[in-house]
């Protein structure tokens, strides 16, 4: 018996060779449509969303395809000059009151070398003077900080991004977006006004997800001025080195003096990618600061825990017992910071399993502007689909549907209202990240805020979540809003805010080799 | 090619078992770890740093399941094409469409438990018709496949 007649057999791999094609064509075509150019613009970057408003000079125009958008704008990048007169300012233009001294100068000296921290353990990572975290910078509301930073041996280049201080966009430290990266042996100096009391931080936006996770960061503490003494003040930066969890570069407990009935205000900064449960036992706490912005009327708290967001910061406030026992303020688990007098023997309790909601924490206020009539309302709405980021295949995430770099990038003009949602329908929580401005959340899942306006700067959206959440666009400059799980970013989940007549003159890529995320 | 076919599913095979194992060797790393007073919060599994050895596990299955087994079952069905293997093509859609599912559901069930529970079934099921396409390719492997037919 013949299974098959001779004939069958050409027509049986012609048929084959269709169904291999059919497969791997379409394959074949989406990589190579996802490959991005050896340097691009931001400014070049997917299509333009208006939100609603009126379109700019400059008209941006909608792309269909992010590849063919990324592929045109390997031109642009190469005559950067072409934005020039025509398109506007360059976000070199816009800097701090160029003749005013410095009120805090620092400088900074990073390096990439084997240490110690200061639990004593080794580590090889990076280095800003010597140390990892960075030196902590405090200025008073209203100084102008300087800080030189110089590469000494930093591979890749550095930059300094002041996380939650809405600097002018020329001194925000993205490299390809606001700078080059500042190569080994070269310098860069950093100009701001502190302008807005509270907890900060910086942290290299150069290879970040790398730079961040090796050290490269430190806090920064606006104190809002003089005569405010009297309460004890500590910063708690929370970073995990090699897995290891630390508090300020210590392992366990870190201990504060703080004597009793005396207020203690204890700012915790978490550098993660991922939100981080604070709790308190032995005492009542009160959330007095979110993202660097007083919380208004807030009440004291017991059996409810915090999240701080990734990115974000919380300054807790304690009011001493009288009778001189510790208390232990816990941050992520055992390790805290304790504070005591006589005694720091404050054993760890459990996470409590009520969090706290700062949607309906503290007393309303009067808002700052009224969010109800938007010049611009945005939608940035997360998901995850298979496809090629730049040729790699694999689950990237999607912004508005589409992957990077075909994402939206959102244009307003100076003085603008503007209203966005962020959805989260990606199965996966994001800490949302928007540069150079502050944010005030309006609603969640459709449910208003009822507490102390909540102003942030990192908005962790879990997965199924949406916020509404509304700013001024009152800060000129190209500004990066991004997932601040910094692997996130640099899987695309990355998107810019521009201004009407600003524009940039760096690439990412390169010869500076600048690689933001 | 049938060879190649048939070496493509027992890989697909022998990787879920890889998947099951490092899954449960996470699994059982973690408790040991809270066991011993170790604490795990978001921000120490998105920092990819591993607190104790086991947390490679659960590494090592997310590596596999989304960059390794789906481009086997891809290769898989591209090689059903020309295996010459009677039903190659559907065991292989099978496999494919399972896999497919699986990354879905292992995905998902992140943000909804109970889909991890599925995953878990899903497992056995392309465990299942990978051996199943396996031996599709073993049984047509010898020079007569022909059966007689004079015991019709």
């Amino acid at each position: 018996m013949v299974r098959q007649s001779p004939g069958g057999g050409r027509v049986r791999r012609i048929v084959a060779g269709v169904a291999t094609v059919a497969v791997l064509g379409p394959l074949a075509w989406l990589w190579q449509d996802s490959l991005m150019p050896e340097a691009y613009s931001v400014m070049d970057m997917g299509y333009a969303d208006y939100g609603g408003g009126p379109h700019g000079p400059s008209g941006h125009e909608t792309h269909a395809a992010g590849g063919a958008s990324a592929h045109a704008s390997a031109h642009a990048g190469a005559h950067a000059g072409a934005h020039g007169p025509g398109a506007g300012r360059d976000v070199t233009e816009l800097i701090a009151d160029a003749g005013r001294p410095a009120d805090v100068s620092v400088t900074m000296v990073a390096r990439k070398q084997p240490f110690r921290l200061p639990s004593g353990r080794a580590f090889d990572g990076f280095t800003l003077n010597g140390q990892s975290p960075g030196p902590v910078i405090k200025a008073a509301k209203g100084q102008l900080v300087q800080v030189r930073l110089i590469n000494e041996s930093v591979p890749g280049g550095i930059t300094l991004h002041w996380h939650g201080v809405d600097v002018p966009n020329a001194e925000d430290g993205v490299a390809g977006v606001t700078q080059d990266a500042v190569g080994i042996g070269k310098e860069f100096t950093y100009r701001f006004v502190a302008d807005r009391a509270g907890t900060f931080w910086y942290h290299s936006h150069q290879m970040s997800h790398e730079q961040v996770r090796g050290g490269l960061l430190g806090a920064l503490v606006v104190e809002p001025g003089p005569g405010k003494g009297e309460v004890t003040d500590a910063v708690a930066l929370v970073h995990l080195y090699n897995g290891v969890r630390t508090v300020n570069g210590l392992e366990g407990d870190v201990r504060v003096e703080a004597k009793p009935g005396a207020r203690a205000r204890v700012r915790v900064v978490n550098t993660e990618y991922g939100v981080m449960p604070a709790w308190v036992s032995g005492a009542p706490y009160r959330l007095v600061a979110v993202d660097g912005t007083e919380v208004n009327g807030p009440a004291p708290v017991t059996g409810k825990a915090l999240a701080v967001a990734a990115g974000g910061r919380a300054d807790i406030e304690v009011t001493m017992p009288e009778n001189g026992s510790p208390v232990r303020i816990h941050l992520g688990g055992p390790t805290g910071v304790v504070l005591g007098s006589a005694s720091y023997d404050a054993p760890p309790v459990s996470r409590p399993a009520a969090t706290l909601d700062p949607l309906t924490y503290g007393t309303p206020a009067r808002p700052a502007f009224d969010p109800g009539r938007p010049d611009r309302r945005f939608e940035y709405d997360m998901g995850r689909r298979p496809g090629f980021l730049d040729g790699v295949p694999g689950l990237w995430w999607t912004i508005n549907g589409h992957l990077y770099p075909d994402v939206p990038m959102f244009h307003v003009t100076e003085g603008d209202v503007v209203r966005m949602r962020i959805a989260n329908h990606s199965g996966e929580p994001h800490p949302m990240h928007l540069h150079g401005h502050h944010a005030v959340v309006l609603s969640r899942d459709g449910v208003p805020a009822t507490g102390s306006p909540w102003w942030v700067d990192s908005l962790e959206v879990a997965a199924g979540e949406s916020y509404e959440i509304a700013f001024v666009a009152d800060n000129p400059g190209v500004w990066m809003d991004h997932c601040h799980n910094l692997p996130h970013a640099s899987q695309g989940l990355v998107t810019h805010l521009v201004y009407e007549g600003v524009t940039t003159r760096f690439t990412v890529g390169g010869s500076a080799e600048n690689e933001p995320e | 090619m049938r060879q190649v076919y048939k070496v493509l599913a027992y890989l697909i095979a022998i990787e879920v078992a890889v998947q099951a194992s490092m899954v449960v060797w996470f699994d059982a790393g973690l408790g040991k770890w809270v066991g011993e007073g170790g604490v795990v919060d978001k921000s120490l599994v998105e920092s990819g740093q591993a607190p104790f050895p086991e947390f490679m596990g659960v590494v090592i299955h997310g590596m596999n399941g989304m960059f390794v087994i789906p481009p086997l079952a891809l290769l898989l069905l591209i090689t059903s094409f020309w295996a010459k293997v009677p039903g190659a093509v559907k065991a292989a859609g099978l496999v494919l469409a399972l896999v497919v599912l699986q990354v879905t559901f292992g995905l998902f069930g992140h943000d909804i438990p109970l889909v991890g529970a599925v995953h878990g079934i899903n497992a056995l099921l392309l465990f299942g018709s990978a051996i199943y396409a396996a031996r599709r390719g073993a049984a047509v492997s010898g020079p007569v496949a022909v059966q007689p037919a004079a015991q019709g």
